[in-house]
């Protein structure tokens, strides 16, 4: 059974901002994002956070790798891509964690884990955007080595959170594995 | 009813509805195969054993196809605010659905028009848009990992890739700290449980019990074992257990479930949920 969208008329927040050089830079993006079913929403950045230019672009902040890789596939130009509120930076905290015959890296909410004899992806747990179970079909029981990275395939921050789970897992096996 | 939103890792679905059967192996809906992996597919998965057990009636679903672009999540928000108040659930499960702000308060608005409120839970991404909207105290149950309760105490965020590092810590020491604080902020919902290597059950920002036995470290790595614990504890709710202890049982029971395959870092998590059924037994 087919089910159509109707117009959302909920007031939009985002919690994201694009930050630009220059006016015309944002309403390219605008256009894009739009014409690409993102929601987006030009506004003043508030003082704290102004850089470049008088006008920003608020977008959903959940969406960030989606929004970095089709602007950057657009050649779209842009500062940067913040949170409105609190910090600033992604989280960047990486735990490893051993078992027997596994490691599992923790990157904030995500965890992956392989297998240290042969490179094999064997689970990924943790997380919540609708991406994960994507990637986690996509990449499990398959070599470390032999898979897409998250944030080529993801449109989330849970799928950047998993990307920086994958590097450090990478760079493990790279280096033998432990 | 318990009623379960949330997506799949499928591009070819918009929405679908039905009932759940779970066959020990496969997960259906209705006359269509899903296949049982970490996610909403789990969660669904281990309501069905769950409900089975107590002969209580299978999940009711409403999935959305949805690998990260987030159309159908839209679509699957807007189903649920036009439809909520005439499918009437007893417990409305909210789980992996891209986090949309006002689309999770129209959502709510929603539920509160049906003729008896629903116990509202959220899990995952539900849970992170519960939050950031501001709606964390009006739920009934939440599910966080120590990331995620960290996400809870942190004010500003509005997703768990953006807390504060000082919040997001390994001494699991200060987790009740960050329960408190949560509570405190209204971020918590009124039951938590908070899951890693201890497990807190939290009702109205105070432990109450905490699980740890048996000592299973591998479950934190599989994939869907949060999912598992949130599916029991809606299909437990449902079948009129009081919260707290649907909370309690199903923690204790994914522990044992885990114990009784002698689980590894590479089980797969449809093994964990066809060991529910002998763990429920033995509880």
């Amino acid at each position: 059974m087919m089910f159509f969208r109707k117009k959302d008329k909920t007031v939009f927040e985002g919690g994201g901002l694009i930050l630009f050089h220059v006016v015309e830079e944002a309403i390219t993006a605008e256009k894009i994002l739009k014409a690409n079913r993102y929601e987006a929403k030009l506004v003043a950045p508030p003082p704290h956070l102004r850089k470049g230019c008088d006008l920003a672009l608020e977008i959903n902040l959940v969406e960030k790798a989606g929004v970095e890789r089709l602007l950057s596939e657009k050649g779209a130009y842009y500062l940067e891509i913040l949170p409105i509120k609190g910090v600033g930076e992604l989280l960047d905290v990486v735990q490893i964690k051993y078992f027997d015959s596994a490691c599992m890296v923790k990157a904030g909410n995500m965890k992956l884990t392989f297998d240290t004899q042969t490179g094999v992806i064997v689970n990924i747990s943790g997380g919540g955007c609708p991406d994960i179970p994507f990637l986690h079909v996509n990449m499990l029981d398959k070599k470390i080595t032999e898979v897409t990275r998250p944030r080529e395939k993801g449109f989330t921050l849970c799928a950047l959170m998993l990307d920086r789970a994958f590097v450090e897992a990478l760079d493990i096996w790279n280096r033998g594995g432990n | 009813m318990l009623l379960v939103c949330g997506t799949i890792p499928r591009e070819d679905l918009s929405i679908i509805t039905g009932d759940a059967r779970f066959d020990g192996e496969k997960l259906f809906i209705e006359d269509r195969e899903i296949l049982c992996t970490q996610g909403t597919a789990a969660l669904i998965s281990a309501a069905c054993v769950t409900a089975q057990h107590f002969k209580s009636a299978p999940p009711r679903v409403i999935l959305a196809g949805d690998t990260g672009r987030g159309k159908n999540s839209h679509a699957l928000y807007d189903y649920l605010a036009e439809n909520i108040s005439r499918i009437n659930p007893h417990v409305l499960l909210m789980h992996y659905i891209l986090p949309v702000m006002g689309l999770m308060k129209k959502v709510h608005a929603a539920a509160l028009k049906c003729r008896e409120k629903p116990v509202l839970m959220a899990d995952a991404s539900s849970m992170y848009a519960a939050k950031a909207a501001g709606l964390g105290s009006q739920f009934d149950v939440f599910t966080p990992d120590m990331s995620e309760i960290a996400f809870l105490a942190d004010p500003d965020a509005i997703h768990p890739a953006y807390i504060s590092r000082h919040l997001f810590n390994t001494d699991t020491s200060r987790t009740p700290d960050l329960i408190a604080t949560a509570w405190q902020q209204k971020s918590a919902a009124k039951i938590l449980i908070v899951k890693g290597s201890t497990d807190y059950i939290v009702e109205n920002g105070k432990i109450i019990c905490t699980v740890s036995e048996p000592d299973i470290p591998a479950l934190e790595a599989i994939g869907g074992t949060g999912d598992t614990i949130s599916g029991m504890t809606g299909a437990m709710i449902d079948a009129g257990l009081p919260h707290p202890e649907a909370a309690i049982a199903a923690a204790r029971t994914n522990r044992r479930a885990g114990e009784a395959i002698g689980a590894t870092p590479a089980t797969k998590i449809r093994s964990i949920i066809g060991a529910i059924p002998q763990a429920l037994n033995a509880y």
